[in-house]
């Protein structure tokens, strides 16, 4: 028996290196191309263009941080998108929780049928078409509403919303009612207090998810005054919109030209520095909760 | 004492304030009733002759035409090359971005090192947090002529090339794209239904002699089984649904040939092109098929494993 259990622990010796490689080569593949942009953006633009650069910065180069800090562009982007994410993060806490609450009452009246009224469109969507087609027919096309309205309600998050809910002990929840406390009373200061942890994750789920969309932006805003962050790295980082077919009437120029042309080239990764750096830096802090998020989700009724 | 709780509970239910909880469901309500419920029926336009102007969504007032747009839609050379691409990214993506979390989870599991095993965790679940618009630039930069993927090529002698125009690269390199940033994410689940096992099973399968790949594939796996059930059904409802957030990104006309989807498409015929009708046809095409492999996948699995969606 003893001798056995020796056997495969000298077996696993050799399983257990070849794990460790394994995972650290997937660490190392999930890392890497992140700290390849920082250095890059450190790097001397010249270099930068023609990516010779693999583990340290060459040379050390702060233009493109102090450019790309002139932009106003960027700064309007930014701000847009920080509104965008704090109206949504409270406009989805705001109808989830109201919502959920009722649901949440099993004497509701016609629960059953406000339980299909909000799952039939998780099952059917009327897809993108029609979606845009609301938005210019109504009035919200080109406006901050066309993004904000429809980013404040979440039928997932109301039915996450609702399960957290409906744990809570029924004891609890009669004897607020019994002191005379109305339904949103009951709501504010007896479910509220106590389900932080699942606003939490939903207030996080909706910031992030706003900070990093780009699609419905593109659809529905147009006007660069009102567009957010990911929509100003597209333009950036995608659509490059440098024009390479200008006419010049000297070599001088041309060289000029060329120069800002590798300099900005360089600014796609600043831009990507100073775009994702929140997120990378507020990760630590908040990943645990997008765990749970993920926990709950997986719950089944 | 239960009588007086009974008594209490009655009095409670008589309260009049019941109208209140409808009050609350006003702002959820409005909202689904406006951007869930009126594009679904706005769907009907698939039938009509929509043009800019025309009321919306109206029974009156626009023209029907029946199946017109199904019709060219499926007579179309679009319809092969976006259904097969569609069809064709999703089972790539099935293929790597369904397994790999699912083989990363049970690898990263017979780590013994708590520290490293988080570590290398958490590192994983960062890519979800970049935005898709980062990822994409990061690919396309790293794919130039002078960029990263060249560069270390060329050291093995490979001259460089333009990847991202040709067709042929495009599944790979979107599949990849898309494995990168989402398998550590989508690992999570499996590693929470593993760390639920009981380790009394793992226990007792060690009395018995089983090593540790047969305890992974006896114990472990199994746990896991219902998970992998339900997500792979959940994955076939979405076959036809590429990323097109992604897609949309890295594609390019030289590529259509392969990354044209019907996402993509839709996209450029239809918000672009401004043909409404024809878009939401094929879209509503799109999804009654989509809902029909959900539901058949989900009955498979059911029959299978005894697990489903429902």
């Amino acid at each position: 028996m003893k001798k056995n259990r020796n056997a495969i622990r000298e077996g696993s010796r050799f399983a257990d290196a070849a794990i460790y490689f394994i995972a650290a080569i997937v660490a190392f593949i999930t890392l890497y191309p992140l700290y390849y942009v920082l250095i890059l953006s450190l790097s001397e633009p010249e270099i930068a263009a023609t990516m010779r650069v693999y583990w340290f910065p060459k040379g050390l180069y702060w233009g493109g941080y102090e450019k790309i800090f002139e932009d106003v562009r960027l700064w309007i982007s930014y701000r847009n998108t920080l509104i965008y994410a704090g109206v949504e993060a409270v406009g989805m806490l705001f109808t989830c929780c109201t919502f959920a609450y009722a649901l949440s009452w099993k004497k509701l009246r016609g629960r059953s049928w406000i339980n299909a009224f909000i799952l039939i469109p998780m099952y059917f969507s009327g897809g993108i078409i029609p979606l845009f087609l609301l938005m210019i027919n109504f009035g919200l096309y080109n406006t901050p509403w066309a993004l904000i309205l429809p980013g404040c309600y979440s039928i997932w998050y109301i039915i996450l919303v609702r399960s957290y809910f409906s744990s809570i002990p029924e004891t609890l929840r009669e004897a607020a009612r019994i002191d005379g406390a109305n339904h949103y009373q009951t709501l504010w200061s007896i479910y509220l207090p106590i389900s932080k942890p699942i606003l939490a994750v939903i207030a996080l789920y909706t910031i992030v998810g706003v900070w990093n969309s780009w699609y419905h932006p593109a659809l529905f805003l147009t006007d660069t005054n009102l567009q957010p962050l990911q929509l100003y790295l597209r333009r950036v980082l995608v659509e490059q919109t440098i024009s390479f077919t200008e006419d010049f009437a000297s070599a001088e120029m041309l060289v000029a030209y060329q120069e800002e042309k590798i300099s900005n080239n360089q600014l796609k990764y600043t831009v990507i520095i100073v775009s994702t750096l929140p997120m990378i830096v507020a990760y630590p802090f908040f990943q645990r909760y997008f765990i749970k998020g993920v926990m709950l989700g997986s719950l089944k009724e | 004492m239960t009588m007086h709780w009974k008594k209490m509970r009655e009095l409670s239910r008589s309260r009049s304030d019941g109208w209140q909880l409808y009050t609350l469901m006003i702002p959820a309500a409005v909202l689904v009733i406006l951007f869930s419920y009126i594009p679904l029926y706005g769907v009907i336009i698939a039938f009509q002759d929509y043009k800019l102007g025309d009321p919306f969504p109206a029974v009156s007032g626009v023209e029907w035409v029946g199946f017109k747009h199904f019709l060219s839609y499926i007579e179309s050379k679009f319809f092969a090359r976006t259904m097969i691409n569609t069809i064709r990214l999703s089972l790539m993506n099935l293929l790597f971005g369904f397994t790999t979390p699912i083989i990363f989870a049970l690898l990263l599991n017979e780590v013994r090192n708590a520290r490293y095993k988080k570590f290398v965790q958490t590192v994983s679940y960062l890519p979800y947090f970049i935005s898709m618009v980062v990822v994409a630039g990061m690919v396309l930069s790293f794919l130039e002529i002078n960029g990263l993927i060249n560069n270390l090529l060329s050291l093995f002698g490979v001259s460089p090339r333009e990847y991202i125009i040709y067709p042929e690269c495009y599944p790979w390199i979107y599949t990849f794209t898309n494995v990168w940033k989402s398998f550590g994410f989508a690992s999570i689940l499996y590693f929470s239904t593993i760390s639920g096992i009981d380790p009394a099973l793992y226990e007792s399968a060690r009395i018995d002699g089983a090593n540790r790949w047969q305890q992974m594939l006896h114990i472990t796996l199994p746990s896991i089984l219902y998970i992998i059930a339900v997500q792979l059904v959940m994955q076939m409802g979405q076959i036809l649904n590429t990323n097109t957030d992604l897609a949309l990104l890295l594609y390019r006309s030289s590529t259509y040939s392969t990354s044209d989807t019907i996402g993509t498409y839709i996209y450029r015929i239809g918000i672009q092109g401004g043909k409404y009708s024809y878009t939401a046809a094929v879209g509503l095409f799109m999804s009654v098929i989509g809902f029909a492999l959900t539901f058949i996948t989900n009955r498979i699995s059911n029959r299978l494993t005894g697990y489903g969606l429902w």
